[in-house]
C-alpha cells in the first residue's frame, strides 16, 4: 500500500491559503507572535515599574554610587571606612566574594582530588569511607552545612583566653582563627623578583623540554630539576638577603588577641562548608574522569615499554583531564555562586553587603539588583568563553 | 598462515598405532590463600604495607567517630526532660537532649499550621500516595496519563486543601478538575488491574459502544459525569482558611520543591526545544533566559522577586511571599532543567531525527514519540540530580523569611524552654534531608538500570 501511495507523488496543490502550510512562512509567523508576546510582557512590566517608582518617588539612576554609605563592614579585604561611598561598598563585597571563591576553590580541589583517589583505592575500608563521606555530605543542603559549621562549631569555641593553641603561633577561639602575618622588610622585593624569575625560568624549561620531546623524541628529566631550581634558588636568595621577612605573631592581651592575621569565624565556617561540600562533587568528577580512560591505554603503554610514571603523566592524565576539566570548572562556578549563602551567617560578601544591606538602606532596587546580577553573569560568561576555547583545543586533537 | 599449514597437516595425518585417550587429572582445589574471608580481607585490606596502614587508620577513624557519636546520641542522651535546663543538669554537654526535638516534631513537620487543621495536609499527602500507587502496579498501563494527571492536577486540588477559605466559581471548577483527575486515576487503576481496560472505555462498552469514535464520545460523557460528582463534593467542602504565612517545616519544603519539580520538567523541555529551534528569535530568547538564570545564584533571584515583584506588578496587586519564592524557584529550576534536556537531545544521533522524518512524522510527533523517550531515558540521572539539588536549594527560602524545615530547626533554640538547643534539631533535619535525597538518588540508579535496554556499550 505504501508503495502505491509513494508512486503517486504529486506537486503540492496551489490552493488559496496554502501559504499557511509553508514551513518558512509559519516559522516567521511563530517568531513574530513570540516576539510580540515577550515584548508586550516586558513593556507591561516596565510600564508598571515606572508608574510604581514615580509613585514612591524612587529613581533607577546610578548617581547614588557616589553617596556615602555610612555603615560598617565587619570584614574587608580592601581598605574601607565607614564614610566611604556605595561604590566602595560594592568593591568591598566583590573583593570578599572573590576571596572566598579563590580560597574555597583551592581547598575544594585538594580535598576533592584526595577523596576521588580514595574512592578508587584498592583498599575496601578507604574506598567505603570515601564513599560515605561523599554520599552524606552531598545529600544534605549546603546552607544547612554552613549554618551548622558556624553556629554548631565556630561560635561554640572557647573564648580567647581559653583558645585552642598550636605551638604559640596558631590560635582558634570564638573570635576566629589567628595566625602569624608576614611583614616584608627591605630586600623582600628583590626576593620576590628572584622567585618570579625562577618560576618563569622553570616554566620556560618545561615548555622547551616538551617541544624537544615532541620534535625529536628525546626525553629530558623535568620534574626533579624544576622542583629543585624552584625551591633551591629562592631559599638561597632568601638566606643571602638576610631573611627579609618578619612574622607578626598574635599575642593575647587582655580579653583579645593583638597582632597576627585574624580570620573571622564566619569566614572559616563559610570556607570549610563550601570546600567540603564542593569537594564531594569534585571527587566524583575525578573518579569518573580516571575511570573513563580505558585500561587498554595503560596496557598499551606497558606493551610499548613506557615507564609507569610517564604512563600516568603523558597518557592517562591528558585523556582523563579532557573529561575532568569541563565539569570541574562548572563546579568552581557553582562554588562562586554558592558563596552568596554567606548572607545566612553574616559574612559580608557581595550579596549580603550589596544586595541586602545597601539595597535596604538606599532603596535603589533596580541598579543594585542589576549590578549584582551583572557581576555573576560576567563571571559565568567569561568562564564559558574560556571553556569554549579549551573545548575547541581539546576537540581538535580527536580523530 | 600458509607457512604454518604443511607441518600441521603432516602432524594430523601422522596416526599413532594405539589410540590414547586423553584423561585430564582432577582439578586441584583453588589455593587456600585465595578462598574465604581471610583471603578477601588480605586482598582488600592488607595487600601491602601502606594499604594495611591505611586500613588501620580508617578503622580507627570510624571507631572514634562512631564511639563519640553513639555516646552522645544514645548512651549519654537524655530522653525525658521538661526543659533544656533539665538536660544540662543531668548530663551537661556530654549527651544529646532529645525531648526538645520530640516536643518540636509537629512544628518541624507542619510549621505553625493550626494543629486542628493538620489532618488536611495528611489527607492531601495520603491522596498523593494513592495517586502514585498505580504507577507501580504492573497491570496498569495508562501510567503516562496517570503520571501527567498527577503532576498537572494534584496541585489544583492540594492548594485548596492546604489553603482553604473562600472559593469563587473559577476556583471551584479548578478544584473539581483536580478531584476529577483523582477519581479517574483510582477508577482506572481498579478497572485496569481487574479487567485490563481503562474505566472510560469499560463504561462505554457497557453502554454498547462498538466503534472507537462512539467509545471516546461516551467516554467524554462519563468524564463529564465524574466532573459533576467532583463538583458536588467540592461544593460540600468547606475548609477554614489557613494563611500561607503560617505554613512551614517539612510541609513547606515539600510544597516548594513539589511545585519546582512539577513545573521545571515541562518548562525545561520547552526551553530546550526552543533553544535548539532553527527559528533565530525563539532560540535567542530561550538562550538568553537560560543563561541569565543559570549564571546567577538562586539567592539573588529570590531577593529580586522578593523586592522587585511588587514594583513589576500594577499597584494594588499583592503577591504573597510564598508565591514569590515558588515562582523564583520554578524559573531557576527550569533553566537548569533546560540545559539537562538539551544535553540529552544532543546525545540522540541525527539518524533518529532523519528516520522519524522519513516515516513522515512532523516535528511534534517525532519529538514526542521518537526523540524525547530516548532522550529522557539518557537524562534520568541528571534529571533526578536536578530534583535533588532543587530539594536542597529550598532551604534558601529561609533567608527571605519563610519558615521552612531549616528555619523551624533554628526556631527550636529560640523556644524559652529549649533555649540554645541547636545541634539536636539540626541533626534531626539533616537526617530528613539525607533520607530524601539519598532515596531519590538510589531510586534514579534503580530506574536507570531497569530502563536500560542495552543501547549502552
Amino acid at each position: 500500500m505504501a508503495i502505491v501511495e509513494s508512486s503517486s507523488l504529486r506537486p503540492a496543490p496551489a490552493q488559496a491559503g496554502s501559504w499557511l502550510n509553508n514551513a518558512k512562512v509559519r516559522a516567521v509567523l511563530y517568531q513574530i507572535l513570540t516576539l510580540a508576546i515577550v515584548v508586550g510582557g516586558i513593556w507591561y512590566l516596565v510600564s508598571n515599574t515606572i508608574t510604581n517608582m514615580s509613585q514612591r518617588g524612587m529613581s533607577a539612576g546610578f548617581e547614588f554610587l557616589g553617596v556615602s554609605a555610612g555603615f560598617n563592614i565587619s570584614f574587608t579585604l580592601i581598605p574601607y571606612r565607614e564614610g566611604d561611598s556605595y561604590l566602595r561598598v560594592f568593591q568591598v563585597g566583590l573583593a570578599n566574594t572573590l576571596l572566598v571563591a579563590a580560597i574555597g576553590i583551592l581547598f575544594a580541589t585538594i580535598m576533592g582530588l584526595f577523596m576521588g583517589l580514595a574512592r578508587l583505592s584498592n583498599n575496601w575500608v578507604i574506598r567505603n569511607l570515601a564513599r560515605w563521606y561523599i554520599e552524606i555530605l552531598r545529600n544534605t543542603p549546603l546552607l544547612l552545612q554552613i549554618i551548622a559549621w558556624y553556629f554548631g562549631v565556630f561560635t561554640l569555641l572557647p573564648n580567647p583566653r581559653m583558645s585552642l593553641a598550636w605551638s604559640d603561633l596558631f590560635y582558634l577561639n570564638n573570635r576566629g582563627f589567628y595566625f602569624p602575618g608576614p611583614v616584608p622588610e627591605p630586600g623582600f622585593g628583590l626576593f620576590l623578583i628572584v622567585l618570579a624569575a625562577t618560576v618563569a625560568g622553570a616554566i620556560a624549561y618545561g615548555v622547551w623540554a616538551r617541544r624537544l620531546r615532541e620534535r625529536t623524541g628525546r626525553i629530558l628529566p623535568v620534574l626533579w630539576p624544576v622542583l629543585g631550581i624552584v625551591i633551591a634558588a629562592p631559599v638561597l636568595a632568601f638566606l643571602l638577603l638576610g631573611s627579609p621577612l618578619a612574622w607578626n605573631k598574635p599575642v593575647l592581651q587582655g580579653f583579645n588577641f593583638r597582632g597576627g592575621v585574624n580570620v573571622p569565624p564566619a569566614f572559616c565556617a563559610l570556607i570549610i562548608a563550601l570546600s567540603v561540600y564542593t569537594s564531594c562533587f569534585i571527587a566524583e568528577i575525578v573518579r569518573a574522569g580516571i575511570e573513563s580512560v580505558s585500561h587498554g591505554q595503560t596496557e598499551a603503554a606497558r606493551a610499548l615499554g613506557v615507564k609507569p610514571s610517564r604512563t600516568m603523566a603523558s597518557i592517562i592524565l591528558p585523556q582523563a583531564l579532557r573529561v575532568i576539566i569541563p565539569p570541574l570548572i562548572s563546579q568552581y562556578l557553582n562554588l562562586t555562586k554558592n558563596s552568596s549563602l554567606a548572607i545566612a551567617i553574616g559574612f559580608p560578601d557581595l550579596v549580603s553587603v550589596w544586595m541586602n544591606t545597601s539595597l535596604n538602606q538606599s532603596g535603589r532596587a533596580i541598579p543594585i539588583v542589576a549590578m549584582t546580577m551583572g557581576f555573576y553573569c560576567a563571571v559565568s560568561l567569561f568562564v564559558s568563553l574560556v571553556m569554549n576555547q579549551y573545548n575547541r583545543r581539546v576537540l581538535l586533537k580527536e580523530r | 598462515m600458509n607457512t604454518l599449514s604443511p607441518p600441521q597437516a603432516a602432524h594430523l595425518t601422522d596416526t599413532p598405532d594405539t589410540v590414547k585417550v586423553f584423561v585430564p587429572a582432577a582439578a586441584r582445589a583453588a589455593p587456600s590463600s585465595t578462598l574465604g574471608a581471610a583471603a578477601w580481607i588480605r586482598k582488600n585490606m592488607f595487600s601491602s604495607v601502606p594499604s594495611a596502614f591505611l586500613t588501620i587508620l580508617g578503622i580507627w577513624v570510624v571507631y572514634t567517630v562512631l564511639n563519640g557519636f553513639i555516646g552522645w546520641a544514645w548512651t549519654n542522651a537524655v530522653w525525658e526532660a521538661s526543659s533544656r535546663r533539665d538536660c544540662l543538669d543531668k548530663v551537661g554537654n556530654a549527651g544529646a537532649c532529645w525531648p526538645g526535638v520530640v516536643v518540636w516534631i509537629p512544628n518541624l513537620i507542619y510549621g505553625l499550621y493550626p494543629k486542628d487543621e493538620v489532618w488536611r495536609i495528611n489527607l492531601a499527602f495520603a491522596l498523593l500516595i494513592v495517586w502514585l500507587v498505580p504507577l507501580w502496579l504492573p497491570r496498569v498501563h495508562s501510567k503516562v496519563a496517570i503520571g501527567l494527571s498527577m503532576v498537572l492536577l494534584f496541585p489544583l486540588f492540594a492548594s485548596y486543601m492546604f489553603m482553604g477559605g473562600e472559593k469563587g466559581a473559577i476556583w471551584t471548577a479548578l478544584i473539581a478538575v483536580g478531584l476529577t483527575g483523582f477519581l479517574w486515576t483510582v477508577l482506572t487503576a481498579v478497572t485496569e488491574t481487574l479487567w485490563g481496560v481503562p474505566v472510560l472505555r469499560m463504561v462505554a462498552r457497557k453502554f454498547g459502544a462498538t466503534t472507537a469514535e462512539a467509545e471516546s464520545r461516551i467516554g467524554q460523557v462519563v468524564l463529564l459525569a465524574l466532573f459533576g460528582v467532583a463538583l458536588f463534593i467540592v461544593f460540600e467542602l468547606d475548609f477554614v482558611e489557613v494563611r500561607t504565612r503560617v505554613w512551614g517545616g517539612l510541609f513547606l519544603t515539600m510544597v516548594i520543591s513539589g511545585f519546582g519539580i512539577a513545573f521545571s520538567l515541562p518548562a525545561g523541555i520547552v526551553l530546550a526545544l526552543g533553544r535548539r529551534s532553527k527559528m533565530p528569535v525563539i532560540s535567542l530568547l530561550c538562550t538568553t533566559f537560560i543563561e541569565l538564570f543559570r549564571s546567577v545564584p538562586l539567592i539573588t533571584i529570590l531577593f529580586m522577586f522578593n523586592t522587585m515583584l511588587p514594583l513589576f506588578l500594577p499597584a494594588g496587586v499583592e503577591v504573597n511571599q510564598l508565591l514569590r519564592a515558588i515562582v523564583a524557584v520554578c524559573l531557576f529550576a527550569s533553566a537548569y532543567m533546560a540545559e539537562i534536556v538539551r544535553g540529552g537531545l544532543q546525545a540522540i544521533p541525527r539518524g533518529q531525527y532523519e528516520a522519524a522524518s522519513a516515516m513522515g512524522l512532523g516535528f511534534w510527533q517525532s519529538t514526542a514519540l521518537i526523540i524525547m523517550p530516548q532522550a529522557l531515558k539518557i537524562m534520568i540521572p541528571n534529571i533526578v540530580g536536578n530534583f535533588i539539588g532543587l530539594f536542597k536549594d529550598t532551604t534558601l527560602v529561609s533567608i527571605i523569611g519563610l519558615l521552612d524545615l531549616l528555619s523551624m530547626a533554628r526556631a527550636v533554640g529560640q523556644d524559652t524552654l529549649w533555649i540554645g538547643l541547636f545541634i539536636e534539631p539540626f541533626f534531626f533535619i539533616t537526617v530528613i534531608y539525607f533520607v530524601f535525597c539519598f532515596a531519590m538518588s538510589q531510586y534514579s540508579m534503580n530506574l536507570e538500570k531497569r530502563l536500560n535496554t542495552g543501547h549502552k556499550r
